[in-house]
């Protein structure tokens, strides 16, 4: 590859100005976050024509925008795979891959999110456009290959982040929120900055790829100790155990839309940048980091779905369930296998309709209610079947039951774990999923097996159901979409495993790691 | 040794023990004004660190940015917020320093071994002087070119949202249902299970 050469050449050493003209950008790789960009800058100027206007136009501009995004990406899928911005961004299969889920989770919240907005007496317009800025940080960052790149974007993603989560200023919970999230993940990203630099040290390139390379024959104790700051911001990305401890006070903070993007869209953004920095840079560490990884799955795992027994709150109990989640997905990830990394592509993209699902369901019942605690549930089946079905379509997904889409994302994680001979992670994964069917079953029983007289206070006074209102007809097709994909789409999932075979099949990354674990078994 | 040499182990030899001084004063001091000018002082010296190592654009964008900007913000910050309030004594501060304290040490002490054990490719590049601006400038359109954009993106919404937490709300009212609306969240406030029986 020529233009490989010629890229590691200036990035080592500048040449000279005019040979430099002649690189190619391949500009063309980020043009769905030109969309989204776009689409930020569009919300941005209907908001000076008022509130009103803001209201009626920033959706649609939001709609057309990342609609555009995931038709570009749709495009690229499959195509050329040619380093972007002199070594800065790689748009592979995985990173189209994230980035769509990405695109999917922010054009999802939009549509849960107008109503509760409105209801709450928060600007839209500026929400819109903060969204979508960390929208674009997450894109980024799922395609970044170089630790510059890979800062920026995780900073626009994170800054963002702090923003809406303290949205809500009046409320003290929300700007509680906001402030403890701002410290930790300022502390995160000091770390993460702390590790950079040991890596830059080592290298003298901040290219992910040459970085990789200089590693081989690096001395240990300075690339372990990179190694573990490294890992320590990937996990608070994730919100694995134990760097877990933002996350209930932050989800049950948060206006709710804004946690159903911080559970989905902020985490597949994490693991891409866990695939990048782990499997890409540190392959030759790779029993070390595999090491960690299983021990922060197991703690995730185990912790995630014991404490989100006790919780009474809906929020907080996602967000439990969610540090649970993540201890699934990174099975995929320590496996390291062609089946594993399929699998984990799969289980982000489940995870992104039942848990937005769920989302959708929840903020409905708390727009028609004002509550979210689980006991108000109770009898809710006698006077809102739509939210009832929804939720625990939902919610029997995200604990794995067949037929739905769930179940299959997770046998096939477990399978994968199985066949790598993971047998600590699958056991512990296979227990801690008959744990998370107690409590997700819980929900369902308070709603569906409570006689009317049983019914709470809250669903006795139900507001008689309609659809008219501003921002509700969103909310529904949003709810109704992610149902559908959850329940239909376990029966008609093969092409959602083709999809995530060819995700892992057209990424060089991937491959090369599969091919070097493949090397090492055999000899 | 030369002169020229002395003279920058002896200026190098200052500008540090000022750094490490004066890192201590910000964490250690109680009045926080104090650590707030400390901080400018780490800042300058952390320049003058720069400026022995040849780069005369960090040095003056080190000055510009961390003690023109960010240090006098903080201060703007402190004074505005002059509220007298007496903090409840918090138990056992004193093992919580010497834990808090012997954490640090560790890592200290892991940093230095580090340090120690590893080769360092020494010397490093041959500084450059005042070509640096120009060559930070091809970096900058050339292989840094996206971060150098995606951080306008970055800038932008920082002010935005820094203007919404700021503002005034104007709306009072839902734009849907023209109702009056009380700005937060919407989930009410939950009890706790277990409501302390001892207060009134």
């Amino acid at each position: 590859m020529p233009q490989m050469g010629a890229l590691i050449f200036a990035t080592q050493a500048m040449a000279a100005p005019e040979e430099l003209l002649n690189i190619a950008l391949n500009a063309g790789a980020i043009a769905p976050e030109g969309a989204v960009l776009l689409a930020m800058l569009g919300t941005l100027i209907v908001d000076l024509a008022g509130e009103k206007a803001a209201a009626k136009w920033s959706p649609p501009i939001c709609y057309a925008g990342l609609g555009t995004a995931l038709a570009l990406l749709a495009m690229q899928w499959n195509g050329p795979i040619e380093s972007s911005f002199l070594g800065s961004f790689l748009a592979d299969n995985l990173a189209i891959a994230f980035r769509a889920v990405v695109a999917l989770s922010t054009l999802l919240s939009l549509l849960i999110s107008w109503r509760y907005a409105e209801q709450s007496g928060s600007p839209i317009g500026e929400y819109a456009s903060i969204l979508l800025a960390a929208t674009l940080g997450a894109m980024l960052l799922c395609g970044a290959t170089d630790l510059v790149s890979v800062f920026v974007s995780l900073e626009t993603l994170s800054v963002a982040s702090y923003l809406l989560a303290g949205y809500m200023k009046r409320d003290a919970r929300s700007s509680e929120a906001a402030l403890k999230y701002l410290l930790v993940g300022s502390a995160a990203a000091a770390v993460f900055l702390y590790g950079a630099s040991l890596l830059y040290g080592i290298s003298g390139t901040t290219n992910l790829q040459i970085i990789g390379v200089a590693l081989l024959t690096s001395p240990t104790p300075i690339a372990a100790l990179a190694l573990v700051f490294i890992l320590a911001t990937v996990a608070f990305k994730i919100a694995a155990v134990p760097f877990h401890q933002w996350t209930p006070d932050v989800y049950e903070g948060s206006p709710t839309p804004v946690v159903a993007f911080l559970s989905v869209g902020s985490k597949a953004a994490g693991f891409a940048l866990a695939v990048r920095l782990l499997v890409g840079c540190f392959s030759a560490f790779d029993n070390q980091w595999k090491l960690l990884f299983t021990v922060l799955a197991v703690l995730s795992m185990s912790l995630g779905n014991v404490v989100a027994l006790a919780q009474t709150s809906m929020k907080r109990m996602l967000a439990y369930s969610s540090i649970g989640q993540a201890g699934f997905v990174m099975i995929g990830l320590v496996c390291g296998t062609e089946d594993g990394f399929a699998a984990m592509v799969l289980y982000m993209a489940a995870y992104l309709f039942m848990n937005l699902g769920a989302f959708a369901c929840i903020i409905l019942f708390s727009i028609r209610t004002g509550s979210d605690r689980i006991s108000d549930y109770a009898g809710l089946y006698q006077k809102d079947p739509l939210i009832t079905l929804g939720l625990s379509l939902c919610l029997l997904s995200l604990g794995g039951i067949p037929p739905m889409l769930g179940f299959f994302g997770k046998i096939y994680l477990f399978f994968a774990g199985w066949a790598d001979q993971q047998y600590l992670l699958v056991i512990v994964g296979l227990v801690t999923s008959v744990i998370s069917i107690y409590y997700y079953i819980s929900v369902i029983k308070m709603m569906v097996v409570k006689e009317p007289q049983e019914a709470s206070e809250v669903v006795k006074a139900y507001p008689s159901i309609q659809w008219k209102t501003i921002g509700l007809p969103p909310l529904r097709v949003a709810l109704i979409t992610c149902v559908l994909a959850t329940a239909i789409g376990g029966v008609l999932s093969n092409p959602l495993f083709q999809w995530a075979n060819t995700a892992v099949a057209g990424t060089p990354l991937l491959q090369e790691a599969i091919a070097l674990k493949g090397t090492g078994a055999l000899g | 040794m030369t002169i020229a040499s002395s003279t920058q182990q002896i200026c190098f030899l200052v500008l540090s023990a000022g750094i490490v001084i004066g890192s201590l004063g910000v964490v250690l001091l109680e009045n926080i004004v104090y650590s707030a000018f400390l901080l400018g002082g780490v800042f300058m010296a952390v320049a003058g660190l720069y400026l022995l190592l040849n780069a005369s654009f960090v040095a003056a964008a080190q000055v510009l940015v961390y003690v023109g900007a960010v240090n006098v913000l903080i201060l703007f910050a402190i004074m505005l917020v002059n509220k007298k309030e007496d903090l409840k004594p918090i138990k056992g501060l004193q093992l919580r320093r010497l834990l808090s304290g012997g954490v640090c040490a560790g890592l200290l002490a892991l940093l230095i071994r580090v340090d120690i054990t590893t080769t360092w490719k020494l010397p490093g590049p041959q500084a450059i002087g005042e070509q640096a601006t120009e060559r930070i400038g091809e970096h900058l359109f050339t292989d840094y070119l996206l971060p150098f954009e995606l951080a306008s993106v970055l800038l932008l919404m920082a002010m935005i949202g820094a203007i919404v937490l700021a503002r005034r709300d104007i709306l009072t009212n839902d734009i849907g249902t023209g109702e009056s609306v009380k700005p937060g969240l919407i989930e009410k406030a939950n009890t706790p299970l277990l409501i302390d029986k001892s207060s009134p």
